[in-house]
């Protein structure tokens, strides 16, 4: 499924279409600990999805199996219904590279992770020329482009060390959204942040959101989770405990997940 | 006997062949460098490969970091030059002995500044769908150059120093061209005072090259030559700006509108 769809989609899952990212059985071992123990997961066109839980759970690992920062051990990852996990034997299925997956799959850091010889304008062309074989003067525009929407044109030529977090990490969105991605990852975007700072990043997420991009978030920001989560999926111990679409914050029935919210409150 | 009973007047008349005695010493050791350089590099990268390969880097590492230049250069000269059945030039061997130890050196500076770019760039690298080798020349090692550039800079001065010990071949430099004065005027401790200040100029004139180096590579441009370098691209990058903000402020008027 490769066509934008442009209507509206119901929040949760979407029985008819064919999710953009499906995850099956997916198991994750670091040498003899297993972090991973059957993740199902299934994220659909446009859909915001939210992973929480206690730190530890698991749910930064599976976000990052889904651009292959960490391989999994055993399961299946389909992107665009393409295989790129370790698969099941019996299957035999579309194959793709790392390089294919991660050019469909954006990302935004933690820790920003701005190139600090390069000022914000070239930080963002830089993986457009890349990856993308943009020339110079094609992939800076586009990354103008990119960086007026999370509103730092003016910012272009200065360097990381000259940003804030905040901006630093707007910057980082653009570099993520200047590639076109298919579905945008979050790993805890604003846990680095003074917390007067979250507010300006958590706006340019909340605008990439309403553009239809679909998005994964790992966040401790539950306000932000609430307004935005159209599947929110709490982990814990390498499980997925419960999920649940809209409302699931004030809706959950576990008795973990209720444990959890009242504790973060 | 004092200071002023020498004949300090030899230094100014000598001075010619000191310079270029000097100019000998800098330009077996600059060509070393450039190798070393790159050589370290790629020892740099072995070293931090996979077990299978960096043992290769380990065992020259500490090979070639233990052994003494003039060791080395005679080694190099009288031994190396009978079993490969060529015969070196005193500057070739000079070139050869050098880049041999200093690669070795250059490499572990490479490593160490290497390791000191944070995972995290690869990563992002990685995640932004550049490949293993892109982020390596587009991101680390601009950084890790950076970082090295100081101790290059004392290896180099090191390189320098060590050139004296080349006298053992023949090659005119510092100490070589030292020894044959003081051979015709009997006034070693005039010429070796001569021999001594020329290498210290020439060592404060290696960091003052390296800090200008070093000021290209600050972030953002500050010194007078990293903002010149940079004056290009800086308008390159407003004009773009401006183009931007230009269209942008004329869709907003046509939703006003």
């Amino acid at each position: 499924m490769s066509t934008r769809v442009d209507e509206m989609r119901p929040a949760g899952g979407n029985a008819v279409k064919t999710p953009i990212v499906q995850i099956r059985g997916l198991h994750k071992s670091f040498g003899q600990t297993e972090v991973l123990h059957g993740i199902n997961l299934d994220i659909h066109q446009g859909e915001h999805v939210v992973l929480f839980g206690p730190s530890g759970s698991g749910k930064s690992t599976v976000l990052r199996s889904i651009n292959l920062l960490e391989e999994p051990t055993k399961g299946s990852l389909k992107v665009d219904g393409v295989e790129y996990g370790p698969g099941f034997a019996d299957e035999n299925l579309k194959r793709g590279t790392k390089l294919q997956l991660r050019r469909k799959v954006g990302m935004v850091f933690q820790q920003f992770n701005l190139f600090p010889h390069l000022c914000a304008l070239d930080n963002v062309a830089l993986p457009q020329r890349k990856a993308q074989g943009k020339s110079m003067s094609d992939a800076r525009e586009h990354a103008a482009e990119a960086l007026r929407k999370v509103g730092l044109l003016e910012r272009a030529g200065h360097y990381p060390s000259e940003l804030s977090g905040g901006q630093q990490q707007r910057v980082a969105i653009a570099r993520a959204l200047a590639l076109d991605p298919d579905v945008i990852l979050f790993d805890e975007p604003t846990s680095a942040l003074d917390p007067e700072l979250v507010g300006e990043v958590l706006k340019s997420m909340r605008e990439v959101a309403e553009t239809g991009m679909t998005i994964v978030v790992v966040t401790h920001e539950f306000g932000f989770a609430r307004e935005i989560g159209d599947l929110n999926v709490f982990m814990e111990n390498g499980r997925i405990v419960e999920s649940g679409p809209r409302g699931f914050y004030d809706n959950c029935t576990t008795e973990r997940a209720k444990e959890f919210l009242k504790a973060v409150k | 006997m004092s200071l002023f009973d020498f004949d300090w007047g030899l230094i100014w008349d000598n001075r010619g062949a000191l310079i270029n005695g000097m100019w000998t010493a800098l330009s077996v050791s600059t060509v070393a460098l450039l190798i070393s350089t790159v050589v370290g590099l790629l020892l740099a990268v072995l070293r931090n490969g996979p077990r299978s390969v960096s043992w290769i880097a380990v065992g020259y590492i500490n090979v070639f970091r233990g052994v003494p230049a003039l060791v080395s250069v005679i080694w190099v000269y009288f031994g190396l030059s009978l079993v490969l059945g060529i015969s070196f030039s005193v500057f070739q061997a000079g070139v050869i002995a050098l880049s041999m130890l200093y690669s070795a050196f250059l490499a572990e500076i490479f490593r160490s500044a290497l390791t000191a770019v944070p995972h995290g760039h690869t990563e992002a690298g990685w995640a932004l769908g550049m490949r293993t080798s892109q982020i390596f020349f587009s991101v680390s090692l601009p950084q890790a150059i950076k970082i090295a550039l100081p101790n290059i800079g004392s290896m180099y001065i090191g390189m320098v120093k060590d050139t004296s010990t080349f006298t053992v071949i023949g090659l005119l430099e510092v100490v070589r061209v030292t020894q044959n004065l003081v051979a015709t005027t009997f006034q070693p401790f005039v010429l070796y005072t001569a021999a001594a200040i020329i290498y210290v100029i020439a060592a404060f004139a290696i960091d003052l090259v390296f800090r200008l180096v070093e000021g290209v590579y600050v972030r953002p441009p500050k010194a007078l030559l990293g903002r010149a370098i940079r004056a290009r691209q800086r308008r390159n990058i407003d004009k773009i700006v401006a183009k931007t903000r230009a269209s942008s402020l004329a869709t907003a008027q046509l939703f006003v509108k």
